[in-house]
C-alpha cells in the first residue's frame, strides 16, 4: 500500500544534519501503525512525506522514493494524493478553514468537485458513523477540543480515503476524549483502512495499533509488534506509559509540614445564563503541587482565569496567611503559564523578559533565576525561537521574578515527550521548594503521578472532591471509559 | 421557530444592496427620499432575528434627523460640533454600517463563498477573503489572551504600561504576528492536504439561487436609488 | 520561481489583511473623538509599518502586495465602509507593488517606499470627514461669521487634503523603517522571517 525507500531529507536552513536518514518502511493495507519516539526524533517528518507535504509544501534536500499503490509520490500534485490520504494534525486551532461544522465536514469532497448528490451521500455516511448529528451547523471555533478533533477526523474521512495520516493527534484531548478518539480508529480499521498515527501519548492506542516504529534521530531504531511493544520497559526508550493500570501515585505525602491553607471563598462566575463557576467555600493545603482535573466544560480554565483574578464580575476573595486578597491583589500575587505559552513572551531576550517582571531590575538575581531552571546559556536567545518546555521555562522565571506565590499551570504537559514532562515535573518541584503553590490543570495521570499530591475535582463548575492523592480515585476517573 | 418567516436573502443581493446605499453617503437627500434606502437594513435586520438592532437603528437615525431639522440651526461653538458629528454620521454612514453588520452577521462564510464563486470570481480573491472571515475570530481571541497574559504582569490600563506606549504596542504586536505567520503556515499546509489546490473548479453542498425575496429587494432599492438621483440631478441640473 | 499565486501566497494573504483590517479598526475607533479623525490615516500609516514589513518577507513575485490592497478594500466595503476603499487601496497597493518589482522584492528602499505609498489606501476611509465637513462648515458660518469661514475654507478642502496625504506618506515611511528595526530585533532572532 504504502512504501518508503531509502528516504533521506533534510528541511532547508537546517544545518544540523539531517532530518531522516535511510528510512525504509512499507505498509500493508488496513494496518495501523504507530510512529513514536522524543520530540524532534522524525516522526512528524515521515508523516509529511506520506502526505505530500514533503515536496509540496517543504522544501529541503530529499532522497529515496515514496510509494502509493505502487506509484511513486513525488510525482502526483498534492490534490491527487489528497484522494487517497486524509490528515488530520496536531492543533485544532490551524487545520480548519471554514468556521461553520458543515462546510468544513464537506471542505474536501468540493475541492475535489464531486457532485453535490455525493456530497450529500457521503456527508450523511459520515455523521452516522462518528455520531455527531448534534455538532452539524455549530461555530468550530465553540467546540471544545475533543468535538474539534472529531469534526477533523470526519472531514477526512468524508473523501472516503484508504490511508489517514495523522500527526499528534491527541495533544489536545482530555482523558475521556482520548478513549473516544480510540474508538474512531477502531472504525477505520474496520473499514479496512490504513492508519499511520505519530503520538507521544500511549494509553489509548494498545488495544488498536498492530505495529510499532521507534525513531531516533532520524532513523528507525526499533520495530515491535504490538505484543512485544507491551512487554518493553517504556521508561527506557523514553516513552509514555502505554498502559495506565501500572501507574502509582509517588507522593501521597504531603510536602509542607505546618499545614497551612488557602482559602477560596465565593468563587462564582456566570457565562449568560449558566453558571460555569460555583465555589462557596472551600480549603486547599498550601505550598502543595495541585491538580485541578475534570472534563472538558467543568469549569477548570474558568476557575483559573477566576483565581488569577482575570475575570471582573468573579467576586471571590482568596485567605491566604490571614490576608484576604480581593481580585487586583491576586493579578499581584497569581501567574498562570498558559497553555499557548507564546502569548506570555513579548520581549527580545530571555534575560530581558526575566527583568521585566522585577520591580527593580538586578540583572545578578536575574541570572540566578535563569541558572536554577537551566536557562543560562539561552539569555540572550529570543524567546519565540526556543522549544516549547523552553518557553514554558521562560515564562515560569518570570513568575519567579516577579514574586508571585501562587502559579497555575494550563495543560503544561500536552504534546510532551517523557523527558519533557519530567522536566516540567522537576520544575514543579523546585517551586514547591521556593515556597509556591502550583494549580495544573491537567490531563496527564503520568505528570500526576509524578509531582502531585492533592486533587481538586471539578464538574460543573463545582468541586466534587478534593483530596490528598488517591490511586484508586484517580485511576476511576482516568480509565473509566 | 415553527412560525418564523424564512428570511434569507443571497449574498449577492446584499452585496449589490451595500453597493447601491454607498452613494447615499455623498449627499444629503431629502429625507423623503433617502427614507426607502434607510429603511432597508432596517427591514432586513428586523426580519432576521436582530430585532433590537433594528429598533436601536431607527431611533438613532430618527434622533439624528430630529436634531439635524429642529436643533442643529441654533447651536452655536463645541455643541455644534459634538451634534453635526452624531447627526452627520447617523444619518449618513449608519444605514450603510447596519447594512455591513446586517451582510456580515447572517452571511454563512460558505454561502459567501459559493455565491463568489458562482459568479465566476477567481480564487486568488475567494480564497483570502474566505481566510479573512475565519481568522478574526481567532485573532480576537488571540488579542484577549493577550491582554490577560499583559494584565497578569502588571501591564494595563495603568501608569506603568501608559508610560511607555510603544512597548505596550510592540508587546501587542510581536507575539500577534509571530501566530499569525504560524496560522498561515498551518493552516496552508492542511488546506493543501485536503486538495485546496486542485485547479478543476470547486463543487458546493450549499446551493445559492436568486429568490423571488431577492428580486423584491432588488426592484426596492433600484427604484429607491432611481428616486435618489433623479433627485440629485435635478439638484446639480438647477444648481 | 512560479509567478502564479499558489495556496500558501492566498492564504498568507488573507491573514495579514486581517492583521491590517484588525488594526485599522482598533485605531479608527478612535476616529469617533471629532480632532483624532484628522489623524486617523496618519495614526493608522504609523502602526501598519510592522506588520506590512513582515508581510514582504513572505513576498517574492507580482501581486501579493496588490491583492493584499484588493482583499483589504472588500473587507472595507462590506463592513460598511462604501466601495470608496476598494478603489483607493487598490490602485495603491498596485503601484506599490510596481515600486517593489522594480527593486526585484528585495531592496530595503524600494520596500519602505512602498509602504508609504500602500497606506495611502487609507484615505478611501476617511470619507465621513469630507462628508462632516461640509456640516462644520455650515455650523461655523452661523458661529464665526462668514469672513471667518471664507479665509479657512480653502485650507480645509484641497490644501488639506494634500497635507494629509504627504503626512501619511511620511508617517508611512517612518514606519515601514521601525518595521524593518522591529523585523531585525523581533522576527529574524526568533526565526520567522
Amino acid at each position: 500500500m504504502l512504501k518508503m525507500e531509502d528516504v533521506s531529507f533534510a528541511y532547508e536552513n537546517n544545518d544540523s544534519g539531517r532530518n531522516l536518514t535511510d528510512i525504509n518502511l512499507s505498509v500493508d493495507k488496513g494496518e495501523v501503525i504507530l510512529l513514536c519516539g522524543e520530540s524532534g526524533c522524525g516522526k512528524t517528518t515521515i508523516t509529511r512525506f506520506l502526505n505530500g507535504l514533503i515536496p509540496n509544501f517543504f522544501n529541503g534536500n530529499r532522497e529515496g522514493n515514496v510509494y502509493l499503490k505502487n506509484e511513486s509520490i513525488s510525482e502526483m500534485p498534492i490534490y491527487e494524493i489528497s484522494r487517497h490520504m486524509g490528515s488530520v494534525f496536531q492543533n485544532p486551532k490551524t487545520q480548519f478553514f471554514n468556521v461553520d461544522t458543515t462546510s468544513e465536514l464537506v471542505f474536501g469532497c468540493e475541492n475535489l468537485s464531486m457532485s453535490v448528490d455525493e456530497i450529500k451521500k457521503r456527508l450523511d455516511s459520515v455523521v452516522k458513523d462518528f455520531n455527531i448529528t448534534h455538532l452539524l451547523d455549530k461555530n468550530i471555533f465553540k467546540l471544545s477540543g475533543g468535538e474539534k478533533q472529531k469534526i477533523a477526523c470526519a472531514s477526512v474521512s468524508a473523501v472516503f480515503p484508504d490511508i489517514l495520516v495523522l500527526d499528534e493527534p491527541s495533544s489536545n484531548l482530555d482523558s475521556q476524549s482520548s478513549w473516544d478518539f480510540e474508538e474512531i480508529i477502531k472504525k477505520w480499521k474496520q473499514q479496512g483502512k490504513t492508519v499511520i498515527i505519530a503520538e507521544h501519548k500511549l494509553f489509548f492506542l494498545s488495544d488498536v495499533v498492530d505495529r510499532v516504529i521507534f525513531l531516533e534521530n532520524g532513523k528507525i531504531a526499533k520495530e515491535w509488534s504490538i505484543e512485544e511493544f507491551k512487554n518493553i520497559d517504556h521508561r527506557s526508550f523514553g516513552l509514555r506509559q502505554i498502559d495506565l493500570d501500572n501507574l502509582t501515585c509517588k507522593r501521597n505525602e504531603y510536602y509542607s509540614q505546618n499545614r497551612e491553607f488557602l482559602q477560596l471563598r465565593n468563587f462564582k462566575f456566570r457565562y449568560g445564563d449558566t453558571q460555569v463557576l460555583d465555589i462557596d467555600d472551600v480549603k486547599i493545603p498550601k505550598n502543595e503541587i495541585i491538580a485541578v482535573i475534570g472534563k472538558n466544560g467543568a469549569g477548570k480554565s474558568t476557575f483559573a482565569n477566576c483565581l488569577c483574578g482575570l475575570k471582573k464580575s468573579c467576586k471571590g476573595e482568596l485567605i491566604c496567611d490571614g490576608a484576604v486578597l480581593n481580585r487586583k491583589d491576586r493579578l499581584k500575587k497569581t501567574y498562570m503559564v498558559m497553555q499557548d505559552v507564546n502569548h506570555q513572551l513579548f520581549t527580545e531576550s530571555v534575560l530581558d523578559e526575566v527583568l521585566l517582571s522585577m520591580d527593580e531590575e538586578d540583572v545578578n538575581l536575574a541570572e540566578d533565576i535563569l541558572e536554577n531552571l537551566n536557562l543560562i546559556h539561552l539569555k540572550d536567545a529570543h524567546p519565540m525561537a526556543l522549544s516549547g518546555g523552553e518557553k514554558q521555562r521562560v515564562a515560569i522565571a518570570s513568575a519567579i521574578a516577579s514574586k508571585k506565590e501562587i502559579l497555575i499551570f494550563d495543560e503544561p504537559t500536552s504534546g510532551l515527550d517523557l523527558k519533557n514532562m519530567m522536566r516540567v515535573s522537576e520544575n514543579l518541584k523546585y517551586l514547591q521548594n521556593l515556597g509556591i503553590t502550583s494549580f495544573i490543570i491537567t490531563h496527564d495521570f503520568e505528570l500526576i503521578c509524578e509531582s502531585c499530591s492533592h486533587i481538586i475535582h471539578l464538574d460543573d463548575g463545582k468541586i466534587i472532591d478534593n483530596y490528598n492523592v488517591d490511586d484508586k480515585k484517580l485511576r476511576d476517573f482516568f480509565l473509566n471509559q | 421557530m415553527g412560525l418564523k418567516l424564512n428570511f434569507n436573502l443571497d449574498p449577492r443581493t446584499k452585496i449589490i444592496i451595500l453597493a447601491v446605499l454607498s452613494f447615499m453617503v455623498f449627499n444629503d437627500a431629502s429625507l423623503y427620499v433617502s427614507s426607502i434606502l434607510v429603511l432597508i437594513p432596517c427591514i432586513c435586520l428586523f426580519f432576521s432575528n436582530h430585532k433590537k438592532s433594528a429598533a436601536i437603528y431607527v431611533a438613532c437615525y430618527i434622533l439624528a434627523k430630529l436634531i439635524q431639522i429642529y436643533i442643529l440651526p441654533n447651536a452655536t461653538g463645541f455643541m455644534a460640533i459634538v451634534l453635526i458629528t452624531f447627526s452627520y454620521t447617523v444619518s449618513r454612514m449608519l444605514p450603510i454600517l447596519m447594512m455591513g453588520y446586517y451582510t456580515i452577521s447572517t452571511t454563512k462564510v460558505s454561502e459567501f463563498i459559493a455565491s463568489m464563486e458562482n459568479s465566476s470570481i477567481p480564487r486568488s480573491i475567494v480564497i483570502p477573503v474566505s481566510v479573512v472571515f475565519r481568522y478574526i475570530p481567532s485573532l480576537i481571541e488571540e488579542i484577549r489572551s493577550l491582554t490577560n497574559a499583559m494584565k497578569m504582569r502588571g501591564f494595563g490600563l495603568n501608569v506603568k504600561s501608559l508610560k511607555n506606549p510603544l512597548k505596550l504596542i510592540e508587546f501587542y504586536m510581536v507575539p500577534m504576528l509571530i501566530s499569525a505567520v504560524k496560522t498561515a503556515d498551518e493552516l496552508s499546509a492542511a488546506s493543501l492536504t485536503r486538495g485546496l489546490s486542485n485547479p478543476e473548479p470547486r463543487t458546493h453542498l450549499i446551493e445559492v439561487e436568486l429568490t423571488k425575496m431577492d428580486y423584491t429587494f432588488l426592484a426596492i432599492t433600484c427604484i429607491g436609488f432611481g428616486i435618489y438621483a433623479y433627485n440629485f440631478l435635478r439638484g446639480v441640473l438647477i444648481a | 520561481m512560479s509567478e502564479r499565486l499558489n495556496v500558501k501566497d492566498l492564504i498568507t494573504v488573507g491573514i495579514f489583511s486581517v492583521i491590517i483590517i484588525v488594526l485599522i479598526f482598533i485605531f479608527g475607533m478612535l476616529g469617533y473623538i471629532p480632532m483624532v479623525m484628522l489623524a486617523l490615516p496618519i495614526l493608522a500609516a504609523l502602526i501598519c509599518g510592522i506588520p506590512y514589513m513582515l508581510f514582504l518577507t513572505r513576498v517574492s513575485k507580482f501581486g501579493m502586495v496588490t491583492l493584499l490592497g484588493v482583499i483589504i478594500g472588500i473587507v472595507m466595503f462590506l463592513s460598511g465602509h462604501t466601495w470608496v476603499p476598494i478603489v483607493t487601496f487598490t490602485v495603491c497597493a498596485l503601484i506599490a507593488d510596481i515600486i517593489l518589482k522594480m527593486g526585484n522584492y528585495s531592496s530595503i528602499k524600494n520596500s519602505i517606499i512602498s509602504h508609504g505609498v500602500f497606506i495611502l489606501g487609507i484615505m478611501g476611509n476617511m470619507l465621513p470627514f469630507f462628508i462632516l465637513r461640509d456640516a462644520y462648515m455650515s455650523a461655523m458660518r452661523a458661529s464665526m461669521g462668514n469672513d471667518y469661514v471664507n479665509v479657512i475654507a480653502p485650507y480645509l478642502q484641497t490644501n488639506f487634503l494634500i497635507v494629509l496625504i504627504i503626512l501619511t506618506f511620511i508617517a508611512g515611511l517612518i514606519s515601514a523603517y521601525i518595521g524593518k528595526i522591529v523585523l531585525k530585533k523581533h522576527f529574524e532572532r526568533a526565526g520567522i522571517a
